[in-house]
């Protein structure tokens, strides 16, 4: 029974392993005594899906490829074969001939000596079919080449064998001396580099490598791109390739560009200083560099460039270089010609920003600026795309370049958005306000202003120094406590702000209160947070509608028992009135909180506000008219439980 | 304005002439897109009659054009259009800049732009084959699919100014989705070296030489000079092979290089270079056939290759010097040996290997550089007469002569002392074919050069039927885009203006052709000024004959036509109509190495049919033949040929009775 069952067992342990690739094998085998080599190779190579380590099955693909002259193919199969069972010489030697056969004599070499060396006979004589006029051509180009034979055909041949026998310094020696000769032959750089990466010289390998992959032959460029590493390149890596092929504009210029864009200008323009002096018919350079010059304020250092676009053949650039210059256009016929590449770029740039593809915009746009460096209105554009994605440091620069534009609809409108953005950008930032109000209920005149500059680090939070004003026409105006209207000092002080995010700032600052009537000074402190927003039509726009604006301020001020305040004020409404004099028609609700319940600082207020601003003010200037109704929120904490007060003020606004 | 008329035109007319070869490009411009289609026999019409048709760029969307290519239409479209987002073809969100492309009918092989293009990236349909992608990201760059009887390919951009700037496959991509080259040529010559083909199955080879509208093959002799069992054996089987497929086999010369076994044997008649080292040049290795001794023994081993095999011609290749870098680089310039050294020191007066020194002067060397050219000339002129002497023995051997160009490359007189001007009147005396070798300095015309060589040539003698074109298909030394070799619409357009302007076309050679392009070599050798559909009948008209795609029995000029194939037609130079005949009635011709005149069938086991050749010719039938006779007279035919029966050269009428 015992027996019985392990018959069984076996049995089925045997039924369980059956040969995964039988079927497709048998099928191969008799389509290749059919000589139906298609079905044979289709076969096989299912096999070899089936069973991926059995050597077997490769070298019946491989025999069956040699039928029908696939010799690349049958060798890759063999070299698996080999690497599958490496003691197997047959197949060494297999793997070596077609190795021969295809065009890689090195690796055929390789092989044979390493089979010669087990004493086969068969690689001996291969190993020196190989070998010997390999020897042989290299001493024979020494020779020529010693006998004063200096030209590319006996340096590159010489390289060429060299390498083919492994003698990879006397290769890469041949092969830079060839290319020195030829230099637009890229494709010896593409071998000089593969060499020195064979010598484990890397850093020379890369540079040869990518000085190849940059102008010149693009089929060059590709092999070169094979070889190198799968990342943009670094700018050392650039001077590198720079120091080996000197005179590589497109390098040059790539590196002139990504420097650009990296902000650092100083370099970039350097790069580009070497372009205009060494590849003087580099018009596209010529008028970068002049754009950059007149960009710092250096007209006299880019006139020469100019002259040389506007004397050089490609009149685009030269109408471009004009346009700068404010000289008049020259017009030419249209002709046949394709259009430019940037005429095509621009076009999907534009297709890019209507889909809100920013990033493809940009590129599109980088495309189209190399191509046609004057062209305002990419440059526009590049100030936009930049704006969106949120790079207003690229996106200034573009409008400041932009606003240069003869064209007077582009030069506003990227004056325009220059200087909103310039200020947003500026390093020292001042910001100058005030807003006196006279008030009916207290029949005053108070004053508040602030004077502060801000240093704009790269950080989220910034310093600043600030001097504040507030201050009323009478020093003292009877009973009531005046102190959250008028504090009647200047208060100087130092702090810290965040930079706005979705409308909200915090800020925080410490200094002295001078009381300008008494002379007394106190140490003040105070910070908070404050939140603004804004929708719908401002008194800025250029069309009716209505509107909704809300502040919120979280105040702490040491001088006020270091009290805690919230102010929220609030505006809905409509505005509305031409350019010449705009209007804003409002209802106000203001809302006062403090966490020390002081009555004075508990109280809401609500009423109808008016806002003008006329075409003659200063952009950041409007007055305002509010009648307001209050209450005091503290039942018995005030003296009065109610208010009306009528409030005419002027706001204005300065930030440099 | 003009695209939407052309499109409401098409969706109007129905069903119109689906079968014939028409395409129609629906555009002002058509771009490119007339030279592609018609490299490989597409002739184009009006869109009424089209079968085929290119939107271009832009092309407005209709919803009537989905039932047009499910009826049977092919729709080609160009980058983006709403008639190609009506198909699926979509913008992308990403786009990808291209230098380069993969596609699937090579994947090896290298595609690169020679100007680099921002394209967006394409979403296909479901079901779309992807043929090409941008190499990096693999972004879809063609792309098509079935679609009912129809079928439609997409491709991201214009195919380039010539046609072949970007997608070298596009046209085996539309054969992939069901679309056949209306016709078929035989007789292009192909240059064949062993060496590549050493383990391959022979008759595979054959079979597919033919299929490739391969009619001679010109074998590498010089691996066969000296007897060797093997070899032998091997270039036996070759023949055999080839004959078997009607195929002719010639033995291709290289001279001065003889054998590797000639050049270890004698070292003493090595050429020599300006540096007075061994003339071993590349892969050749010359020897000095001004030295009597050296040419008699070289000559006499030549007697014998011809005679140890059947050879169908010779073709004698490339005899004069080195090299391409002429004067200028002494360590390849030849001739340099002690003979024609001491030749031209006994007129001149000076050893010419002073030029290389201190006698630099232009006189001097215009005098050697002629003296060598001379030298060239009546070193050819010699050796043909060594193969004409063979026809004594092999009256039926061709004799070809390849000739570098020195017409448009007016360097290669001095260069390598090739001189056509001097070689092309021997015309007169010999009879032989001038084969001319594809001036590289040219290549940059494109395919149309071949009109102007044609023209060129023509001035030169009035044998216009004994000059033939070589198309050499290798790696250029030049920086040309999208290969380095010449493949895909670039080779076919090639070919197919190449068959217009010469009598043959040589292929250099079997093994640099690309496997892609087997397909539709025969379709672009194929020379047709008209097919049109009156009635039922299809009327042809071609100048050399050809052979247009047909399934079944036909009826020609109102005959039963027994000259065809299962898919094939063959058809005589001339006008002639074709038509749907009810069955086969005899043996068939299936192919002939020769210019076919008339055919018909005889009886149930007859056929009878007239040929004329400059050489052999080789008749394959679909059965074995038991009796032939030719121009009336009984003929043997060899042993052991099976369905094929080789025939002498000149003008005759056959008859074959089968088994």
């Amino acid at each position: 029974m015992r027996g019985v069952v392990l018959l069984v067992a076996c049995g089925v342990a045997f039924a369980q392993a059956p040969d995964p690739a039988y079927e497709p094998l048998a099928r191969a085998y008799e389509a290749l005594k059919a000589h139906d080599y298609g079905a044979a190779v289709a076969n096989f190579t299912k096999g070899v899906e089936l069973a991926p380590g059995r050597a077997s099955i490769r070298k019946d693909l491989a025999y069956t490829y040699l039928k029908i002259g696939e010799n690349e193919l049958a060798r890759e199969q063999f070299r698996e074969a080999m690497r599958l069972e490496p003691n197997d010489l047959q197949v060494a030697m297999e793997y070596a001939f077609l190795c021969y056969e295809t065009k890689e004599q090195a690796q055929a070499r390789r092989i044979f000596d390493r089979v010669r060396q087990t004493g086969n006979a068969v690689a001996e004589q291969a190993f020196h079919n190989i070998d010997d006029p390999l020897a042989e051509g290299i001493n024979r180009w020494k020779e020529a080449i010693a006998k004063g034979a200096d030209n590319f055909s006996a340096h590159f041949e010489l390289a060429t064998l060299a390498e083919r026998r492994d003698e990879l310094e006397l290769a890469a020696e041949h092969y830079e001396r060839a290319w020195r000769i030829a230099p637009e032959r890229r494709t010896v750089l593409v071998d000089l580099g593969r060499t020195w990466k064979s010598l484990n010289r890397l850093e020379d390998a890369n540079a040869a490598l990518l000085a190849a992959s940059r102008g010149g032959e693009p089929r060059a460029a590709e092999m070169a791109r094979e070889l190198l590493p799968d990342r943009y390149p670094y700018v050392s890596e650039c001077r590198r390739a720079l120091e080996l092929d000197a005179t590589n504009v497109e390098l040059r210029r790539e590196l002139a560009y990504l420097l650009l864009r990296m902000d650092r200008g100083a370099e970039a323009e350097r790069e580009f200083w070497v372009l205009t002096r060494t590849a003087p018919e580099d018009m596209l350079s010529a008028t970068q560099l002049g754009f950059l010059l007149i960009a710092r304020g250096d007209a006299a250092g880019a006139m020469p460039l100019f002259e040389r676009v506007l004397a050089g053949p490609d009149e685009d650039l030269a109408n471009r270089v004009r346009a700068v210059l404010r000289i008049p256009q020259v017009l030419r016929p249209r002709t046949t010609e394709s259009k430019p590449v940037s005429i095509d770029a621009k076009v999907m740039a534009e297709r890019s920003m209507k889909a809100g593809y920013m990033k493809d915009a940009l590129k599109y746009l980088q495309v189209a600026h190399e191509a046609e460096p004057a062209d305002f209105a990419v440059m526009l554009q590049m100030g936009w795309a930049y704006n969106i994605l949120h790079q207003d440091g690229q996106a200034v620069r573009w409008f400041d370049l932009a606003r240069r534009s003869t064209d007077p609809k582009i030069a506003s409108e990227a004056s325009t958005a220059w200087k909103n953005l310039r200020n947003s950008l500026q390093r020292f930032r001042t910001t100058v306000w005030v807003f006196p109000v006279f008030s009916t209920r207290w029949h005053d005149l108070f004053s508040y202003g602030q004077f502060k500059t801000e240093w704009r680090t790269r950080f989220p939070i910034h310093p600043y120094v600030s001097t504040r004003f507030v201050g009323d026409t009478r020093v003292t105006i009877g009973a009531v406590s005046p102190q959250f209207l008028s504090e009647s000092s200047f208060i100087l002080g130092v702090g810290l702000t965040t930079a706005p995010w979705h409308g909200v700032t915090a800020w925080g600052e410490a200094g002295s209160a001078i009381n300008y009537a008494t002379g007394h000074m106190l140490p003040d402190y105070r910070g908070g947070v404050s939140m603004a927003r804004n929708f719908g039509k401002s008194l800025a726009a250029e069309s009716n509608g209505v509107f909704a604006a809300s502040n919120t301020d979280g105040v702490f001020v040491s001088r006020f028992g270091n009290d805690f305040l919230i102010y929220q004020q609030t505006r809905f409404g409509y505005s509305w009135g031409p350019k010449l004099l705009r209007a804003q028609l409002y209802w106000n609700l203001n809302l006062t909180v403090d966490d020390q319940r002081q009555g004075w600082a508990n109280f809401l207020e609500l009423g109808p506000g008016i806002r003008f601003r006329a075409a003659f003010m200063p952009p950041s200037m409007y007055l305002m008219v509010d009648s307001m109704q209050g209450a005091y929120l503290i039942h018995g904490s005030y003296p009065v439980a109610h208010f009306s007060d009528l409030r005419v003020g002027v706001w204005y606004a300065l930030t440099r | 304005m003009r695209l939407r008329g052309s499109l409401a035109l098409v969706l109007a007319v129905s069903g119109a002439a689906t079968e014939m070869p028409y395409f129609s490009v629906l555009s002002d411009d058509p771009g490119a897109w007339p030279d592609i289609l018609s490299s490989v026999g597409f002739q184009a019409k009006p869109a009424g009659l089209a079968h085929i048709f290119v939107a271009r760029s832009g092309a407005p969307g209709s919803s009537e054009w989905a039932a047009r290519v499910e009826s049977g239409a092919v729709l080609i479209l160009e980058g983006e259009s709403s008639l190609a987002e009506s198909f699926g073809f979509r913008r992308g969100k990403e786009s990808v800049r291209v230098a380069s492309l993969t596609d699937v009918h090579n994947p090896r092989l290298p595609i690169v732009l020679e100007k680099g293009l921002e394209l967006p990236v394409i979403q296909l349909p479901d079901g779309a084959r992807v043929f090409a992608k941008e190499r990096w990201t693999g972004a879809p760059m063609i792309a098509g699919e079935r679609r009912g009887a129809g079928a439609v390919l997409w491709v991201a951009v214009p195919p380039g100014e010539r046609g072949y700037e970007r997608f070298p496959y596009l046209l085996q991509a539309l054969c992939d989705l069901g679309v056949e080259p209306p016709f078929r040529a035989t007789g292009l010559w192909a240059f064949f070296d062993s060496g590549y083909r050493a383990r391959v199955d022979l008759d595979y080879f054959a079979r597919r030489w033919r299929r490739a509208g391969i009619g001679a093959l010109h074998v590498a002799a010089w691996h066969f000079y000296d007897f060797s069992e093997e070899g032998d054996a091997y270039l036996r089987r070759l023949i055999e092979a080839c004959h078997r497929e009607g195929i002719l086999v010639y033995a291709w010369l290289e001279l001065p290089h003889v054998s590797e076994k000639f050049w270890n044997d004698h070292p003493e008649w090595r050429e020599k270079t300006a540096t007075l080292q061994d003339a071993k040049l590349d892969w050749r290795k010359l020897m000095n056939l001004t030295n009597r001794e050296c040419f008699a023994a070289a000559a006499d081993g030549v007697r014998r290759l011809l005679d140890r095999f059947d050879w169908d011609g010779v073709n004698l290749a490339e005899l004069y010097f080195e090299s391409l870098e002429g004067i200028g680089n002494p360590s390849r310039f030849t001739p340099m040996n002690g003979d024609v050294r001491k030749l031209f020191q006994s007129g001149k007066g000076f050893d010419p290997l002073e030029l290389f020194g201190a006698r630099n002067d232009t006189a001097s060397k215009r005098s050697f550089l002629d003296f060598r050219s001379e030298l060239a000339g009546r070193i050819e002129e010699e050796w043909l007469g060594v193969l004409e002497s063979a026809r004594s023995r092999k009256p039926d051997l061709d004799l070809i002569l390849t000739h570098v160009d020195d017409r448009f490359d007016k360097g290669m007189r001095d260069a390598i002392g090739a001189d056509a001007g001097r070689v092309l009147p021997l015309l007169d005396r010999h009879r032989f074919t001038f084969l001319i070798e594809d001036p590289a300095t040219v290549w940059h015309i494109g395919p149309q050069r071949y009109r102007e060589i044609a023209e060129a040539y023509q001035t030169l003698t009035k044998h216009r039927e004994k000059l033939a074109i070589d198309i050499n298909i290798v790696d250029r030394y030049q920086n040309v885009y999208p290969t380095k070799q010449q493949t895909g619409t670039e080779l076919f357009q090639l070919v197919h203006h190449a068959a217009a302007n010469f009598q043959r076309v040589a292929l250099y050679f079997e093994n640099s052709l690309l496997a892609p392009d087997w397909r539709l070599v025969p379709a672009a050798g194929a020379v047709v000024s008209r097919i049109e559909a009156v009635g039922h009948k299809t009327l042809v008209e071609s100048p050399n004959g050809t052979g247009l795609q047909w399934k079944g029995p036909a009826l020609v000029d109102g005959q039963a036509w027994p000259a065809a194939d299962d898919e094939t037609v063959w058809l005589p130079a001339g006008t002639h109509s074709v038509e749907r005949a009810a069955s086969w009635t005899g043996p068939r011709l299936l192919y002939l190495n020769g210019e076919l005149g008339v055919a018909r069938t005889v009886d149930a086991k007859g056929i009878e049919f007239s040929y004329r050749s400059a050489g052999r010719a080789i008749a394959v039938l679909d059965r074995n033949p038991r009796k032939i006779q030719l121009d009336g007279g009984d003929f043997a035919p060899m042993k052991g040929a099976g369905a094929s029966v080789l025939l002498p050269r000149g003008q005759h009428v056959v008859t074959i009775g089968t088994e």
